[in-house]
């Protein structure tokens, strides 16, 4: 039991989420494993992106507790929010890149918050940019690529600080079948590198074609956990 | 860090070229008008100045007066409080004088019985004694003098110029304020702008773990490097209408004594030092709604 605990890295318990009269999460409880791969999965409106969005801070939950890696995220200051976020790699169905920043900067962007030199980034950043197939384009600006090579900067930006969770919003969602099959090979990379995953999509396909725990939530309750 | 922001804050410069460039010449045009004005100010206030260093009070003594008395009066004026220079201008040469000033129509002063003009002590007042109070006064105490019948100094105009010069202050301090206060309000809500066009751009920081001080800094120094570029800008705008403008202008023909001066080294830099703060301020301000969590 002990040793189970010490392997969670995401633990929510009885947690809700409400926007004025609107519940968007009811009583969720979750817990997840260090280096686990999730599906987190239902239709519009059940919750996913507000579960996302409660795990990074970009929300606080009404009610109930959150526990990543052992910081409670009710509990901690304001001051400690980009130390939290900087544990996570967050990927989004809109991509969410600086247009006035070239690919290069926009990953290199999350080495520069955390403080490292710029001759520490440069090689990081084009190793990355290397493993996720866009180090051609790195000079290039984000509106002249295509949809599937913006999520590839997005997954290079979630990849590059090695971040402990990685949390992927719809990540296939606007990208055509090879764009969305490539996104998910670089999601199992990057599980396969030690990270713990958690995957919001409606894709069913998707969540059929490959292995990883499924949580399906309707309504903002688990609906199913397998 | 500093360095760091600094080349993050040029490289949105570069990459806001737009509007960064509207806000600086919001900002040169808003120091332009507070400028012109203060210029405008500085060289009506010298000239007030330079035209009440020439006032003096002229006490005329009476017909019968001895030259010991006369001496005596000459000692008490010199010893008054205010009294720079006191000169004796005798009936004689007041007629000789006033008939070099009439010039050709002297003949007519020729029909004289004799000289109606008295004589007369000509003031000069000390520098710290040029206000219209301090005037005021100093002609009253001449005026009480034994022997002295009357006492002259330009009431009329002194009254006037006063009048004028402290319309000046009064609306200069108000325009000033009123231009300070909207060109706050301007570089505010400009800066307000770029934020909000940025908005996106800040949210994406936030989520990838920046903290307040990482968005912040660049944000600070293009406000305050904007604030300088503007207020700059706004000085050598001025500047140039000034050698355009003065020299067609030439006062000094007009008046000997008053020369237009641009303003002090001093004043532009305090200005260029007041956009930099106010760009500061107004990032404050702008920064505050958008970076609450």
């Amino acid at each position: 039991m002990h040793a189970e605990r010490k392997n969670t890295i995401i633990r929510m318990f009885n947690v809700s989420k409400r926007y004025g009269k609107m519940e968007a999460l009811s009583n969720l409880s979750l817990e997840v494993r260090k280096n686990e791969f999730i599906f987190v999965t239902g239709p519009s409106g059940a919750g996913k992106s507000t579960m996302i969005k409660l795990l990074y801070k970009g929300e606080s939950a009404s009610s109930g507790a959150i526990l990543v890696d052992g910081m409670n995220l009710a509990r901690i200051s304001r001051k400690q929010i980009p130390m939290l976020r900087r544990q996570f790699g967050v990927i989004f169905q809109d991509f969410k890149l600086i247009p006035t920043k070239t690919v290069f900067q926009n990953v290199a962007l999350v080495l520069a918050v955390a403080g490292l030199k710029p001759k520490e980034i440069y090689p990081r950043v084009m190793d990355v940019l290397e493993r996720v197939g866009i180090d051609d384009r790195a000079e290039e600006f984000p509106p002249v690529l295509s949809g599937g090579e913006k999520q590839r900067v997005a997954v290079a930006r979630a990849m590059v600080g090695g971040p402990k969770i990685v949390l992927a919003d719809e990540p296939t969602g606007s990208l055509d079948p090879d764009s969305a099959a490539h996104i998910f090979q670089l999601l199992r990379a990057v599980h396969e590198a030690g990270a713990t995953v958690i995957v919001a999509t409606h894709d069913q396909q998707m969540i059929n074609n490959h292995d990883g725990r499924v949580v399906r939530l309707e309504k903002g309750r688990m609906a199913r956990e397998n | 860090m500093l360095i760091f922001a600094a080349k993050r804050a040029l490289t949105d410069i570069v990459n806001n070229k737009f509007l960064h460039i509207v806000s600086i010449v919001t900002i040169a045009l808003s120091v332009f008008i507070v400028s012109a004005f203060s210029l405008f100010f500085n060289n009506a206030t010298d000239f007030l100045d330079a035209w009440r260093t020439g006032v003096r009070v002229i006490a005329y003594v009476g017909a019968n007066v001895t030259e010991p008395q006369r001496t005596r009066l000459e000692e008490t004026i010199r010893n008054l409080n205010g009294v720079s220079v006191v000169e004796f201008i005798s009936k004689d040469d007041a007629f000789n004088d006033l008939k070099q000033k009439i010039g050709q129509q002297s003949s007519l002063l020729d029909g004289l019985d004799k000289n109606p003009l008295p004589d007369s002590f000509e003031i000069t007042l000390t520098d710290s004694y040029r206000r219209l109070e301090d005037i005021e006064k100093l002609s009253q105490s001449i005026g009480g003098l034994p022997y002295v019948e009357d006492v002259e100094y330009a009431q009329k105009w002194l009254h006037r110029f006063n009048g004028i010069y402290n319309l000046f202050k009064v609306t200069g301090l108000v325009l000033v304020s009123i231009f300070f206060i909207a060109t706050l309000l301007i570089i505010a809500n400009t800066i307000r702008l770029i934020m909000y066009s940025r908005r996106e751009e800040i949210e994406i920081m936030r989520i990838i773990g920046a903290d307040e001080e990482f968005i912040k800094y660049p944000l600070f120094l293009e406000a305050v490097a904007q604030g300088f570029l503007g207020g700059v800008a706004g000085i050598l705008m001025l500047y140039l209408a000034f050698i355009l403008t003065v020299p067609n202008l030439a006062p000094e023909t007009v008046f000997s004594f008053f020369e237009i001066r641009f303003i002090s080294v001093k004043f532009s830099l305090t200005i260029v030092l007041c956009s930099m703060m106010i760009g500061w301020v107004g990032c404050f301000f702008s920064i505050r709604k958008f970076l609450k969590l």
